[in-house]
């Protein structure tokens, strides 16, 4: 176990680091000076990890996805990525799936994929031959001409994530992706996810509510706490890659669920603990 | 055989099928007097000797009711669109044009007279008032509804504002703001027909006015069919606009095309 944290800190190392967070914190303007949402959130991370952020109802998870996308501005603190700072949108650096469908119903699923590089007025052949290969890319091939209300819940996050990937973007920040998903589905698209991942080599993060999903997905998972939301653990995940649904079963997986529930349950209650 | 109920479509036409035999049978025996109800026949044939007139009286009445349908549309999409849009205009505009709304505007109609004449012109600014607001806040409406979801992912696609506006903003309010045209379109086709009725000299208004005056039923009922058909015939060409303007809303809904999507999805489909 001992070697095994060692042997990850040594592959950190080794890596370029994508995002890097330094004293970040957030207060939502409001009576009496605001609320705080988030507090001195520091955070590195390394080029083609993936990363699950976990934490209570309110602690201001997607705050903080929304500030590294450039949505929205925090209050202090720096976000750099690829060493260079974030405060507007900038989707050559970092693509956005959002939660549930957030696909216009207007466009048919290809043209969903080529909004972002038709608002750069991309050509119209270049910007097709682009979102085909994203389509194949989350098999949907064939599916193009579908409009979202014609896809099930897991295509329209397939699209998703296709339009998220389309301007190749070294980052990929994931907002509860696969919540509106029954849980068949969600296994599906996690193993999916996955597998899109080793492929692209992109660096994720990934919120979500799911410690199952978090676990099954994640390089390493951090906890935040309840509100004003701060990172209270740091969990590697060990397991091997490529992930099965098989290791769901196994006890380093029960032990790593287990350790981010007592963190989160240890937060929201801390009576109980 | 097993007895069925007929599809719903012919049903409607068996329905007005039967209407009209009623229309026709009604006064033919005497069951109504020809003065309150004249046959079907009686008024298309009296709807066809005086054609010439009717044809005339149908031009001023379209005209009227174009250059008031433009007005009403266009004041109304622009006054929605920045109601909608702009939150201080919202707050200071919404809350007294919802409020208009239900003020009998026709109580306006007396003043136009006074200021406009008894010509086309008092139709055209009354009508053009009266559609105003259900286009008005409907757009508005449109607009505020919008998912913020989309224009939230279409910034973090890059898209600056007026990309934001053209790309997003437009065709996700388009659906409301269409069912706001159709109801301030026949609220303008009923807004110049009232006001003929009330004071003119020209126009379908104007001869069901003229010929009730001096009962004669066959004409009154000959200018009420011309106003039916061409209310019914806006919302027909209206409904036509929506539903090519709206196919992504019904693509795929169609039989032909979910059968398709029936044998596409088990078959090889992802989850």
């Amino acid at each position: 176990m001992q070697h095994m944290a060692s042997l990850t800190r040594l592959h950190e190392v080794a890596e370029p680091t994508a995002i890097e967070v330094a004293r970040l914190s957030h207060v939502y303007a409001g009576p009496e000076g605001g609320v705080p949402a988030l507090e001195d959130i520091s955070m590195k991370v390394a080029a083609g990890r993936f990363v699950v952020i976990v934490g209570p109802s309110g602690c201001g998870k997607t705050s903080l996805l929304m500030m590294l996308a450039g949505l929205r501005h925090q209050t202090e603190g720096t976000i750099l990525c690829n060493e260079r700072p974030i405060n507007r949108p900038d989707p050559a650096r970092v693509g956005v799936v959002f939660q549930e469908a957030s696909l216009f119903p207007w466009l048919s699923a290809v043209d969903n994929i080529e909004f972002p590089l038709a608002l750069r007025g991309m050509p119209k052949e270049e910007r097709r031959r682009h979102a085909e290969a994203m389509l194949r890319l989350v098999g949907l091939e064939g599916f193009g001409g579908r409009y979202p209300h014609e896809l099930s819940g897991g295509m329209k996050q397939r699209v998703s994530i296709a339009r998220g990937l389309v301007q190749d973007p070294p980052v990929l920040l994931m907002d509860e992706p696969f919540a509106a998903l029954d849980e068949q589905t969600r296994m599906t698209m996690g193993h999916e996810l996955l597998r899109i991942w080793s492929t692209t080599r992109k660096t994720v993060v990934f919120i979500t509510h799911s410690l199952t999903e978090a676990v099954y997905l994640a390089d390493e998972v951090l906890v935040m706490s309840a509100r004003p939301g701060r990172i209270i653990d740091r969990i590697p995940v060990t397991l091997p890659r490529p992930r099965t649904y098989e290791m769901m079963a196994t006890d380093t997986f029960g032990r790593l669920r287990d350790r981010i529930w007592q963190q989160i349950r240890k937060t929201t209650q801390p009576g109980l603990a | 055989m097993p007895l069925r109920w007929p599809a719903p479509s012919t049903m409607r036409w068996l329905i007005l099928a039967t209407l009209l035999v009623f229309w026709e049978l009604m006064p033919r025996t005497k069951i109504v007097p020809e003065l309150f109800l004249p046959s079907l026949s009686k008024t298309l044939a009296v709807l066809y000797s005086d054609r010439l007139e009717y044809v005339e009286a149908l031009g001023v009445t379209l005209y009227e009711v174009a250059i008031a349908m433009l007005f009403a549309c266009g004041a109304g999409i622009l006054m929605g669109a920045l109601g909608g849009g702009v939150a201080l205009l919202r707050n200071l505009l919404l809350p007294v044009f919802s409020s208009l709304y239900a003020v009998p505007i026709v109580i306006l109609y007396p003043i136009f007279t006074a200021w406009l004449g008894v010509g086309s012109e008092s139709k055209i600014a009354f009508a053009g008032v009266y559609g105003f607001f259900p286009v008005m806040l409907s757009t508005a409406a449109g607009i505020r509804t919008i998912d913020p979801q989309y224009v939230l992912a279409a910034r973090s696609m890059g898209a600056t504002l007026s990309q934001q506006i053209t790309r997003v903003v437009i065709p996700a309010s388009i659906p409301t703001v269409l069912t706001g045209l159709r109801l301030g379109g026949a609220l303008t086709i009923i807004g110049v027909v009232v006001a003929e009725m009330l004071t003119s000299a020209a126009g379908i208004g104007y001869l069901v006015t003229r010929y009730r005056t001096i009962l004669d039923s066959p004409r009154v009922f000959a200018a009420i069919l011309m106003i039916l058909v061409l209310s019914v015939m806006f919302d027909v060409l209206a409904r036509g606009l929506e539903r090519r303007t709206l196919a992504w809303q019904t693509a795929g809904r169609r039989p032909r095309r979910s059968r398709e999507i029936m044998q596409a999805v088990p078959a090889g489909a992802p989850a």
